[in-house]
């Protein structure tokens, strides 16, 4: 765990973004920023990434070994681009859930998959990822996209997880990370600290919830760290895949 | 090395993996293909009777696979290769001679083609590209006017007619050429023959020079 993490655990305070606030406290916080941005979620995330979130998503999904019939958690699965991939790859056989802390973006990821077509094997569950409603063994391969920083304890939550994973099942987290080269880095924080709010604010009508976007991307676990976090949560084989130089990191383990 | 399981550590494949090459070719042939469906006519076409199979194609070009994988009338493109129906491995080249299905023996004989899995999988999606038919000019007139289309048509069919006529200008061309002309040209083995004939004049001169420089000094 990264030492301000730790600091903040003793006192059981956190982080949002910047600010440090009590553990109680983040959750709902974090619900105000996802009701106040699920609506444009999708064309902002077009936007702030070029549309190469696409391709970051279509990673993991080749990452992901997925085959007909296996049952899928796409967990803090927001507008659903996993899980509507995922639904055409596990067939009538499989299942996928699609599982989110917050109603709203449950709701646009909902009504989305549904105007696709996309009813015959989705199930929808409004679930926190620390506490996950579901019996132990359940499920061949979980999914975490751009979810796990916005988690207020992420040890209970890849407990949780590696918990409802079946032997032999795959986690995948998809999260912003360290970019590896030092330009990139100085080019990236003037991105997301200059730009990123005003995008917000112009499109989202909410800079502050992109504010907090760029601030919660730095204070998340780099690469090697997260990769601890999750041997420690028991996964094994864990490795992980840099993405845009690191901008964003595909972080892979097992459980046996 | 097992060919279904492409060499992930090589330099290539980590440059690849970094921007994502996979993903972006996977991402451009799921939305052509899926828009070639959408646009097409033909009423022999159906992916009902292969909805949720699997299709990977490796390439001789490429160092990753490319799964094809029906849903709905739709087709899914990613880079999976795990629990296809049917699997076929071979180059760029010899897919494009696969139109014709009496090739598929021979070309598995030659060696050119590797085929796992059942075989009518990847037949029934050689049918569909096949039997896919689009109205090119109805969908180029919703964007650009009847007229123009119109225009543009009477502009290609009058450049497609031009091309054929110089195609079979070259190809009546080459064959008279073939038929008459290389009747003219010079063989190797006459050439080889004048040259000894040079050869021979030339010895001769020399003795016949010979012969002079002896008669002069008498």
């Amino acid at each position: 765990m990264s030492a301000p993490e730790q600091q903040t655990n003793q006192d059981n305070s956190t982080h949002f973004g910047f600010k440090t606030v009590d553990k109680n406290e983040k959750a709902s916080m974090v619900a105000n920023v996802f009701h106040s941005v699920a609506k444009q979620y999708d064309i902002m995330n077009d936007l702030m990434s070029f549309g190469v979130h696409r391709l970051w998503k279509r990673f993991t999904i080749d990452a992901s070994g997925v085959r007909p019939g296996n049952k899928v958690l796409d967990l803090a699965g927001g507008t659903g681009d996993l899980t509507a991939k995922f639904s055409k790859l596990v067939g009538k056989e499989g299942k996928v859930i699609l599982a989110d802390i917050n109603s709203s973006m449950l709701n646009v990821g909902r009504d989305k998959l549904r105007d696709k077509g996309l009813v015959q094997n989705i199930e929808y569950v409004q679930a926190n990822a620390e506490y996950l409603p579901f019996e132990d063994n359940t499920f061949d391969i979980i999914t975490i996209a751009f979810g796990l920083r916005n988690v207020t304890d992420k040890d209970k939550a890849l407990a949780s997880m590696y918990r409802v994973l079946k032997p032999g099942g795959r986690l995948l987290v998809l999260e912003f990370s360290k970019p590896e080269h030092e330009l990139l880095n100085k080019a990236y924080d003037f991105y997301s600290f200059n730009i990123l709010p005003k995008m917000g604010e112009l499109v989202a009508k909410d800079g502050d919830s992109y504010q907090y976007l760029a601030e919660s991307i730095r204070m998340h676990p780099d690469q090697e760290t997260l990769k601890t976090m999750m041997t420690n949560a028991g996964f094994e084989q864990t490795n992980y895949h840099n993405l845009t130089g690191g901008v964003v990191a595909l972080h892979k383990g097992y459980k046996f | 090395m097992d060919k279904l399981a492409p060499n992930t550590s090589s330099l290539g494949n980590i440059v690849a993996d970094q921007l994502m090459l996979k993903q972006a070719l996977a991402l451009i042939l799921e939305k052509i293909i899926n828009k070639a469906l959408s646009l097409n006519i033909s009423n022999n076409t159906n992916l009902t009777s292969i909805d949720n199979k699997r299709l990977t194609v490796i390439l001789d070009e490429l160092t990753f696979p490319l799964s094809f994988t029906v849903y709905q009338q739709q087709i899914l493109v990613t880079s999976l290769a795990e629990q296809s129906d049917c699997s076929v491995i071979t180059s760029l080249k010899t897919l494009k001679a696969l139109k014709k299905d009496q090739q598929l023996t021979e070309l598995i004989k030659q060696d050119k083609l590797d085929i796992n899995g059942d075989i009518k999988i990847a037949q029934q999606f050689s049918n569909i590209a096949q039997t896919l038919e689009i109205d090119w000019q109805s969908e180029l007139a919703k964007y650009i006017g009847d007229f123009a289309t119109y225009k543009l048509g009477r502009i290609a069919q009058s450049l497609t007619k031009k091309f054929t006529f110089l195609k079979e200008q070259v190809q009546a061309d080459s064959s008279e050429y073939i038929v008459h002309e290389q009747k003219l040209v010079v063989t190797k083995n006459q050439l080889d023959n004048f040259y000894q004939q040079v050869e021979q004049i030339n010895n001769q001169t020399d003795a016949l020079m010979q012969r002079l420089n002896a008669l002069t000094k008498k």
